[in-house]
């Protein structure tokens, strides 16, 4: 059968989206895959399709909660039951269950940490695995924005397994990620497919103030004057309540995003942004893991972002409709300083190196408030590797890197050539061709970003009689 | 109710006798000793469990406000409140946190699910972000919409009608039950954030989610007593058959098959005094509770006379004038239930 039709048949639609049906071949093909595709380009189907080819299951290695929720809550939208997902936060008496019943689901999830317990792994061993994914797999980068160290033992796991095949996902990978990638996961000779990075139709724009106070004031100016929908990506939870009480005031209907809200708040807040009743929503990098809306025309960094990886993919998040969008960076004084200093906030200090290694119980340390969780995680991955002064020089070097990914997000701001062309090659890739209306640095067209003409509807309460009808309308 | 006036009702009753961290335990839901005898002594079992995931900050919040309204004076032992506190009126209400110990949520999530879903497949819609992403809710909805017949249409006019119908029963106002309809969303619906709901009602966002608790509690009564179908159905198992806690369960079986306080003490290996804990919360439960294994009539005549007499609950002032008796003893004379001497 043609793959058109399988993926007409399983999932109704009537074409691939780029890059899909290339990776797809291949993984039926029974070759290693390294797929290197944005957000919101249909990563999940390049492991969905094949699954119903391949005899056995699909296993998904997925780095973060919240982002295996929302897998999972897509296929599941798709119309597709056999699907289970096992980290630390089942229920015992619900993994119990799981366990009889797993050889039945077509795709297990799973998080890294559990793929290496023995237990967990001699469940495996009875499995037929065909597929293995390792999604977000830049995370095995010790060098990357996002090092997950459980990740690196994933190796550990294929014999067990019986080497399946290999598909490794992610959205933003240089040459020298992809490098240790293949090192890691044992691939030695894999298809790499590589998306252009370039958005053509995202300008790429820069601002800068003399001070805090100017940059707010442009703000508001700026959501007064164009029309959204907008996200303005905040440094911190709590600039991201100011920033959309600071809009509130101005007339202008925003809401906050971030990782301290109880879920259903979080949920109310996407579908009022679906609905069109939320102009902007003021978040932190929370925002956007489960969150399709094609018409994003701006997205605004009121502070530097920390990483070139995690920039671009905030920014691409704008225009998937692939009508144009801007992307806009504030800058004042003094936020260089604060971009370092959450840079290098999340490594391990020489103090913490040395608590873990002189603990009989590291994780108490965490307890007690020593020891951060996230530093715990890498110094403990190095110490089993490391002498304790091997590991405060590998620290030390992890330090340099962060550096220089600081670096070149400063050097971002401070350059004059084409910012379109420095994001690319930043992922080794060349720009092929510029757009007229291309970066601050060459020329953008804001004549195209529509002006507001609403103002911004007051919220109130209906009657819960006719909220009852609203919601129930028969 | 406002959060302020929750808090202060609560001080009231346990005014100069316990700490300004009491009533947090009783609005957590703590299961400890001392916060199970304190809800039984001063008959605080509406306020008990109402909110299991207030943070201490935010409590703390409130009363260091409270502290600055001159609501309460500064005191490093206990509770004391000003002239100004005792003289605010209880605000009435149907609160039953014993009863439903925060699981009066596990119904409002059910329902969120439930009517999100029917929101959308009643106008052809099959696809949705689910409001709620734990797998046993979405698990019990699913068999739920299946029982109901969700796909007809003559199912969703009912459970709706059964909506309208048992809420028009709840003696609330619509304050109340817009906030709690603002929680629900469907079909180009959305819900509103608590803080937003707050915003529009000029409260705070504790004031708007106590709003819906009371609001629920008022609402289950009405579901239990008419015995709407639908609805009813939708609160299977969300009340604890037995308000005991299950360790005290374990402990009165114990006592039940002939061992002693100490001997259930070493077959469980908890301290004496956590089962001490579990007795007393045995006889603030249970009407027919024989207390004679460790009181006698006349010590316990003697605990509530002085208790009476000197208008306390206070251990040590009792114990100060009733010396023969150990701090147990009076703590499970107190707890001895009224109707049932």
């Amino acid at each position: 059968m043609k793959l058109e039709e399988l993926l007409h048949q399983t999932y109704g639609f009537t074409s691939f989206r780029p890059g899909q049906k290339e990776i797809i071949e291949q993984v039926i093909a029974g070759r290693d895959v390294i797929a290197l595709l944005p957000t919101g380009m249909g990563k999940s189907m390049c492991y969905q399709l094949p699954a119903y080819v391949l005899p056995g299951s699909v296993l998904i290695v997925s780095p973060l909660l919240s982002l295996m929720q929302d897998q999972v809550a897509q296929l599941k939208k798709m119309g597709e039951k056999s699907v289970v997902a096992l980290n630390s936060f089942l229920k015992r008496e619900d993994k119990e269950k799981i366990w009889q019943t797993l050889n039945q689901y077509r795709f297990i999830f799973i998080s890294p940490e559990m793929l290496v317990q023995p237990f967990v792994k001699r469940q495996l061993e009875q499995l037929t695995i065909s597929l293995l994914v390792a999604d977000e797999a830049h995370c095995i980068s010790q060098w990357g924005f996002d090092f997950r160290p459980d990740y690196l033992r994933i190796s550990e796991i294929l014999p067990a397994l019986g080497h399946p095949q290999i598909l490794a996902l992610t959205a933003t990978a240089t040459a020298k990620v992809t490098n240790e990638i293949k090192t890691y996961l044992k691939i030695s000779d894999p298809f790499i497919y590589t998306h252009p990075m370039d958005r053509k139709n995202i300008a790429y724009d820069i601002k800068r103030f003399e001070n805090t106070g100017e940059k707010l004031q442009w703000l508001q100016e700026f959501v007064r004057k164009f029309e959204g929908p907008g996200i303005i990506y905040a440094g911190t939870r709590k600039k991201s309540q100011e920033l959309a009480a600071l809009l509130n005031e101005s007339g202008i209907s925003a809401a906050y995003y971030h990782g301290g809200m109880e879920h259903q708040d979080r949920i109310f807040v996407q579908q009022q942004f679906q609905n069109k009743e939320l102009e902007w929503v003021c978040s932190t990098n929370a925002f956007g893991m489960g969150v399709h809306i094609p018409d994003i025309r701006h997205v605004i960094h009121y502070q530097l972002p920390t990483s070139i990886e995690g920039y671009v993919q905030e920014v691409g998040r704008a225009g998937r409709d692939g009508k144009r969008a801007l992307a806009t960076l504030l800058l004042a004084p003094g936020d260089e300083g604060l971009m370092e200093s959450i840079v290098l906030e999340d490594l391990p200090t020489k103090n913490e190196i040395y608590e873990v290694h002189q603990s009989h119980d590291p994780k108490r340390l965490i307890s007690d408030g020593i020891v951060r969780e996230t530093a715990y995680r890498v110094v403990d991955y190095w110490l089993k590797q490391l002498t304790v002064e091997e590991t405060y020089k590998q620290i030390e070097m992890l330090q340099q890197e962060k550096m220089k990914q600081a670096g070149k997000i400063k050097k971002l701001v401070t350059i004059t050539s084409c910012i379109r062309q420095y994001l690319i090659e930043s992922f080794d890739q060349e720009l092929d061709q510029k757009p007229e209306s291309c970066c601050v640095n060459d020329w953008i067209d804001y004549e195209v970003f529509e002006l507001r003409n609403e103002t911004g509807k007051k919220r109130d309460l209906l009657s819960w009689q006719n909220r009852l009808n609203a919601l129930l309308p028969l | 109710m406002l959060f302020d006036e929750l808090v202060i009702t609560i001080m009231k009753s346990i005014n100069l006798e316990r700490t300004l961290s009491a009533p947090y335990h009783i609005i957590k839901g703590k299961k400890s000793g001392q916060t199970i005898q304190d809800i039984g002594y001063y008959h605080l079992h509406p306020y008990f469990a109402l909110m299991p995931k207030l943070e201490k900050k935010v409590y703390d919040q409130t009363v260091r406000s409270l502290i600055d309204q001159k609501y309460i004076r500064f005191n490093e032992d206990v509770i004391d409140l000003t002239e100004q506190a005792l003289a605010m009126p209880i605000p009435s209400s149907n609160l039953n946190g014993w009863k439903y110990r925060g699981n009066e949520m596990i119904f409002f999530n059910r329902l969120s699910l439930v009517v999100q879903t029917l929101s959308h497949t009643s106008q052809s819609v099959n696809k949705f972000d689910p409001i709620d992403n734990s797998d046993v809710i979405q698990a019990w909805v699913k068999r739920y919409l299946k029982a109901i017949q969700f796909r007809k249409l003559a199912s969703v006019s009912k459970f709706k009608s059964e909506i309208l119908d048992s809420l028009l029963a709840v003696a609330l106002s619509d304050d109340h039950k817009n906030t709690l309809m603002q929680r629900l969303s469907g079909f180009g619906r959305s819900g509103m954030t608590w803080e937003q709901i707050a915003d529009v009602q000029g409260i705070q966002v504790l004031d708007a989610q106590l709003r819906v608790i009371e609001a629920l509690h008022a609402w289950l009564e009405v579901i239990e007593e008419k015995r709407y179908p639908f609805l009813h159905a939708m609160k299977v198992n969300i009340v604890e058959l037995s308000s005991l806690t299950e360790s005290t369960r374990r402990t009165e079986k114990l006592f039940k098959e002939g061992y002693s306080l100490a001997e259930i003490s070493s077959i469980r290996h908890l301290k004496s005094s956590t089962i001490e804990d579990h007795f007393v919360e045995l006889a603030m439960n249970d009407p027919l509770f024989d207390y004679s294994a460790f009181l006698s009539p006349e010590l316990y005549g003697e605990i509530i006379k002085i208790s009476q007499a000197e208008q306390t609950k206070r251990l040590r002032n009792i114990k100060d004038k009733v010396p023969a008796a150990s701090y147990f003893q009076i703590r499970l004379a107190l707890a001895i239930r009224e109707d049932a001497q």
